[in-house]
Parts: structure tokens; C-alpha cells; sequence
């Protein structure tokens, strides 16, 4: 931890909430949550090391499965990724094969969640991700085109890039298969995420969410994001 | 058919049994009238075992190891109406994957032990510790020695069972005598435990390990057991040789690590020697022959090749005819060929997936779906199980290699075959953390998650 930087544009931003459990006391500002917040600059190099333990399972690449059992990892912004890991590591995001992987006795402090968050977001992301069933122009992708215009933009803006600085995903990039089954996930109330993201899963059917989610998929990614060809590899664990 | 109910036999003294059988809500047996000399075991043909009934449509699981254990969760998980009955014969979990680092002293037991009732309480399913004697698919039961249950899905995951015969042993005194004072360590606690005291409390000479041929369970792992043996002897202070004959021609998985950890740490006490075709052992002389030579040994853990659990065959499902006479699946949804309601999953499925903890729980996962999905009327696209393994190679600190790989299916060779695969064959304490994380994650997943 480096204190407090000059250079936002390089810091990862690390929240950490506490409560005072209610139980200890009749005063009801006592129960209140404490929220601080602590900044660390990431150490890309230390952070290529951890990674080597996420590699163990996400490959090196960080690039997830076409089945949609690990998520695209790579380009993502890093606020995010650090929200998911310290959400796995309390264990507000149920994940019990990763739970011991984010420990401090496995991954290490705040400092290297930092670090491997960074280096993370370095990574190019594969040039192909699993697509949703509907091509472009068709009703379906119109439809999912429409109601992610009404529903997800303002959040995850129109081209699906998300907010690092307000936690919101990046999506475009994302295996259709992997989104499909975290949406229903968070349908069936076994995965929790911010309560916004609930209520519009809530407002739309099955189908609608199919359709959006293929229309997500088909969002185009930035040349200079994506790795050349897929058969590109990780020169940092050759 | 010393160790096979005679099927035919059995099903005459049910019928028997069902026509003499009283009405009796408790399901006593039949009356001493009608079947005076019926023994038994066949009373229980017309007894359900003493079970809560079922809340839903009954999916009974046998065999509480890696795949067992993660299909009775993530069955009740998916589908919550499913009534899901997990059946194993014994009464404790203790896991066989990172038993090595164990007899090392690099974790504690209660590393590897972990309770069925735990696991069934902490995720809503039956936990039920019986034995499984016989199945009649056409009326849905499945009969142990504790009565029936009628199940709406099967799911078999019985795991292994060794084949000393593949090892030319076929006197079943000298096979006895290769179980019981040479175990291999791959299916159970017992044998587990063994090699341990064996391993802590070997006086010096020569320690024998043998790595099998064909699709044995855990690859790695006599290549590991010989790193750790070696560890624990060079700690001890005493002088041992570590003699780990191989029948296959080169070392099976991370060779180049292996080797190198052989030769780096452990050039004066693993003696390794490769295509070692045995044709005989002896258990009470210590002797091993070969074509070639006779080796000598002062102790040992012999690891014959493996096949699918006998209960298959037992239940009349395995084919006979396969090398290691596994029950003939749909290699994409897991049924039996003609039978959409039972299903064989874990080491004892017919692909050539690797034998491990981390394949059965990756499969399990899809499994369990697949029978969802049957229930409601659909179909799932079939999705790679996923083979992950952890070696220790150093003791104090523990460092360890990995390997993580899928699977595709070749339509021209019809086979599957490895597809992405990720080896780290540069061993590391960091690695060697990641595996106590990768184990630690695995039994929260099926006991506690």
C-alpha cells in the first residue's frame, strides 16, 4: 500500500465496508456500515506472478470457455474484477471451488488483488467469444437491440464498455453461453448482484433476456483490445 | 460368483417372498408361515429401506465419491423438487486426491475426512449408508440390504475397482495377499492409511511403487507418490531407494517435470524404470519378474490397472468385452444405451476421460443438468468435463506443478481428445498453495458450499 497518489488514472480503488453488528448495541447509529476507502498502485509485475495461480484454472489467457463455465476475464475494467474477487472472498458471491483461491493465505492482501486486477485488464481479449444464436438483422437481435437500448444502456452504455469508476461491467467481449447462465443465476436468486441489475432481470422474461444477451454478444469489440489471431498465447507463461 | 449374488436365485426367493409377503405397513418380513427357509436377503425384495418418503420425483445416487457427491448437490440445486437420495456404503468421506501431501505430513486428516451427513444436510438431499445388491430397471427399484427404493433417475458413480489379473496374478490367495499387505492406495481409507504407517515407518532398503497400464485413476499420482516417499525418507534420515517401475514406455503426464524433479531433488533415492512388463509377483518371497529381471523389494504399494467398479458388472451392465468392462453410455448424456432414467458418471463411465476428482466434479455438474433437463421435457448441449491436477514434487515447503485440460469430440477418429490444455511443469510453492486451494474448494463445494 503506497498511501494516497496523485495520478488517479492509475489506481485501483479498493472499498472496503464494515458493520458494526447491531447486536452490540441499542444505539442505532452504532449499526450504521463504516465505509473507507484505500487506494493502492498496482505492480504489474507482481501481478503477472499472481496470476499464475488464477492461470491454474482461467489458462493464461483469461480468455473463459465457449461453454460458459469460466467468463472472459481479459479487457475487463479492474474495479470490477476486484469487486467480484472480494465478493467471492466474504462470500456475498457464492463460488465455493474459487472461495479458497481469493484467501489472503492463497492470492495475498489487498496489494496483490490490486496487482493481478491490473494485469488482468492489460490482457487482449480473444477475438472469439462465444456468440448468441441470432445474427444481426434478424427479429430476435432487433428485439434484444431494442430492449438493451431501453433497459441496460444507461448503465452499461450503448456499446456495452461498463464504467470502471462506477463497477459497471464491461460486456462486450463476453461469452453469450457464460452470460446466460449468470442471468439465471441471478433469476433464481443464487447469485446477488447490485439490486438495479436485479429488478431489470426481474422486469424481463426468459426470452427477452435471451435476446438481449445475444445482441450483448454481438457487440463489436475495438480492434486494438482483441489479441491478433486465436491462436495467440500468453507470452508471460511461455 | 463368491462375490456375486446369484441374480436368479435372488429373484425367485423375491417372488417367493413378494406372495408370502403380509400387508404390513412396516414392511416386516414375510410370515414364518408361507416361507419358512427363505433366507434373509431376499425378505428384503418386498421391504422399502427405511427412508422418508419421497417429496418429489426420487433421484437415487450411488456412490458417495467426487462425481456422487457433486450430482446429489447440484441435482437438489437445479431442480429443488427433485427428492435426491445419496447412497454410499461407507459412513466417511476420505478423499483420495491429495492423500500424498498427507502421508508427506504436509495437511492434516481432517484435510481429507469430511462427513456424508454434513454433506447432506448442508445441501438438502438424503444421505443413506447402505449397500447396493441388485437393481430391476423395469419396475424402477434399486434393492440394498436395508430394503428397495424406487427411483425416477439412477445415477451410478461407483467409481473403480482394481484388476490383478492384468498384473498376471490370478491365484486369488496371492491377489489377497497384494491387497492386504501391498495396497495401492486408490480406493480407500484403509490402503490410504497403510501406505502412510508403511511409508513413516519403513526401516531402509527398498520401497517398490508400480504405475499401471491403460486408463488408470490419477495419473500423476504414483509419479507424485514417488517424490513424497522419497521426501519422507530422506527426512526420516534413513537410507531408502524408492523403485517406481512404470509398464508404460514413458511417464504418463508432466513428464518433463517429473523427471526433472526425479533428477533434481531425488537422483540418489527414485530408481525409475519404464516399460516394465510384469509377469509375475510374489507377495510372500517380495519379488517382481519381468521378461527381463527380477526386482527385489522390502516394501511396497502395488498399483494394479483399474477397471469399472464391479457393482457394474454385478448389476449385469458391464460389457464384458471392453478392456476395462465399463457399462456401455451414451458418451454424451450419460445414459445407458435403451434406458433414459439411469445413468453412469465418474471413473466408471465408459470415455476415456482422464480418472480424476476434478473430472468427476466438472462432469457431475453437467450431469446433474442433463437429468434436469430430461425431466422438464428438454436437451443440453453436451460441455467438456474439465481435468485439473495438482503434483507436489517437494516437501517443507510444499511446491507443486499443475495441468488444467478439456476435451473435445474428433468426429473422424470418433474419440475424445485433450483440447486446450495448460501445464505447469516449473514447480513452485505458489503452485503448491494453489493445490491445498484447489482441494480446499473441491470439499466446500460438496460438503459445505
Amino acid at each position: 500500500m503506497h498511501g494516497i497518489i496523485s495520478k488517479p488514472s492509475t489506481l485501483t480503488r479498493v472499498l472496503i465496508a464494515a458493520a458494526i453488528g447491531a447486536c452490540m448495541t441499542m444505539r442505532a447509529t452504532w449499526a450504521e456500515p463504516i465505509s473507507i476507502t484505500l487506494e493502492f498502485e498496482p505492480d504489474l509485475d507482481n501481478g503477472r506472478q499472481v496470476y499464475a495461480i488464477c492461470a491454474t484454472c482461467h489458462l493464461p489467457e483469461g480468455w473463459g470457455n465457449a461453454d460458459g463455465t469460466y467468463p472472459q476475464l481479459a479487457g475487463q475494467h479492474r474495479n470490477v474484477l476486484i469487486r467480484q474477487l472480494l465478493n467471492i472472498r466474504d462470500g456475498k458471491r457464492d463460488n465455493p471451488l474459487m472461495y479458497p483461491f481469493v484467501q489472503e493465505r492463497t492470492i495475498g492482501g489487498y496489494q496483490s488483488l490490486a496487482d493481478v486486477v491490473a494485469y488482468i485488464a492489460t490482457l487482449p481479449m480473444t477475438p472469439e467469444h462465444d456468440l448468441g444464436p441470432w445474427a444481426e438483422g434478424s427479429e430476435e437481435y432487433t428485439t434484444g437491440q431494442r430492449i438493451y437500448a431501453s433497459h441496460c444502456a444507461a448503465c452499461h452504455g450503448p456499446e456495452g464498455l461498463g464504467n470502471n469508476s462506477h463497477y459497471y461491467p464491461r460486456l462486450q467481449g463476453q461469452h453469450y453461453s457464460y452470460m446466460v447462465r449468470q442471468i439465471d443465476l441471478v433469476k433464481r436468486i443464487l447469485r446477488r448482484v447490485d439490486p438495479a441489475m436485479e429488478a431489470v432481470v426481474k422486469t424481463l422474461d426468459d426470452t427477452q433476456l435471451r435476446y438481449v444477451l445475444n445482441y450483448v454478444s454481438r457487440l463489436p469489440v475495438a480492434k486494438q483490445d482483441l489479441a491478433p489471431s486465436i491462436d495467440w498465447r500468453n507470452p508471460d507463461f511461455r | 460368483m463368491t462375490d456375486k449374488i446369484n441374480r436368479r436365485r435372488f429373484l425367485q426367493f423375491s417372488a417367493a417372498s413378494l406372495l408370502g409377503a403380509t400387508a404390513s405397513a412396516a414392511g416386516a418380513p414375510a410370515g414364518p408361515d408361507t416361507s419358512p427357509a427363505t433366507p434373509f436377503i431376499a425378505g428384503l425384495s418386498s421391504r422399502q429401506a427405511p427412508l422418508p418418503r419421497a417429496s418429489g420425483p426420487r433421484v437415487v445416487v450411488v456412490g458417495g465419491g467426487w462425481a456422487g457427491l457433486t450430482l446429489a448437490k447440484y441435482l437438489k440445486r437445479f431442480q429443488p423438487k427433485f427428492d435426491v437420495v445419496l447412497i454410499d456404503r461407507h459412513a466417511l468421506f476420505v478423499s483420495c486426491p491429495l492423500s500424498n501431501l498427507w502421508m508427506a505430513q504436509q495437511i492434516p486428516l481432517e484435510f481429507l475426512a469430511h462427513s456424508y451427513l454434513d454433506a447432506a444436510r448442508n445441501n438438502d438431499y438424503l444421505f443413506f449408508n447402505a449397500t447396493v445388491i441388485d437393481l430391476d430397471r423395469g419396475a424402477r427399484r434399486l434393492h440394498t440390504e436395508q430394503g428397495y427404493i424406487h427411483y425416477d433417475y439412477l445415477v451410478l458413480a461407483p467409481g473403480i475397482d482394481y484388476d490383478y489379473a492384468r498384473l498376471g496374478v490370478d491365484d486369488p490367495a496371492d491377489e489377497y495377499a497384494l491387497r492386504t499387505d501391498y495396497p495401492a492406495g486408490f480406493t480407500g481409507a484403509s490402503e490410504l492409511l497403510t501406505i502412510k504407517n508403511k511409508l513413516q515407518g519403513f526401516k531402509g532398503g527398498t520401497f517398490l511403487l508400480t504405475v499401471p497400464a491403460g486408463n488408470y485413476r490419477c495419473m500423476a499420482a504414483p509419479y507424485e507418490r514417488a517424490c513424497m516417499a522419497a521426501a519422507i525418507f530422506r527426512k526420516r534420515g534413513i537410507k531408502g531407494r524408492v523403485l517406481l517401475l512404470d509398464m508404460n514406455p514413458d511417464v504418463r503426464i508432466k513428464r518433463d517435470g517429473f523427471l526433472n524433479a526425479f533428477k533434481t531433488f531425488y537422483p540418489d533415492i527414485i530408481q525409475y524404470e519404464t516399460s516394465v512388463g510384469i509377469s509375475a509377483i510374489d507377495p510372500r518371497k517380495r519379488e517382481l519378474s519381468t521378461d527381463f529381471d527380477d526386482y527385489g523389494f522390502d516394501d511396497a504399494a502395488i498399483y494394479p490397472p483399474v477397471r469399472a467398479s464391479r457393482l457394474l458388472e454385478r448389476l449385469e451392465l458391464a460389457d464384458m468385452n471392453t478392456p476395462q468392462k465399463e457399462a456401455r453410455i451414451d458418451p454424451f448424456k450419460y445414459h445407458l444405451l435403451g434406458d433414459e432414467h439411469v445413468y453412469i458418471c465418474g471413473d466408471a463411465r465408459s470415455q476415456p476421460f482422464s480418472k480424476s476428482g476434478n473430472t468427476a466434479n466438472s462432469e457431475a455438474k453437467y450431469v446433474a443438468e442433463v437429468i434436469v433437463a430430461h425431466a422438464d421435457g428438454r436437451a443440453i448441449p453436451w460441455r467438456s468435463p474439465q481435468t485439473m491436477c495438482f503434483s507436489g514434487v517437494h516437501i517443507d515447503p510444499l511446491e507443486a506443478m499443475s495441468i488444467i485440460a478439456f476435451y473435445r469430440y474428433d468426429k473422424r477418429q470418433k474419440t475424445f481428445a485433450f483440447d486446450r490444455t495448460h501445464m505447469v511443469e516449473k514447480w513452485s510453492a505458489r503452485i503448491g498453495q494453489a493445490g491445498l486451494a484447489w482441494g480446499e474448494g473441491m470439499y466446500r463445494d460438496m460438503f459445505y458450499g
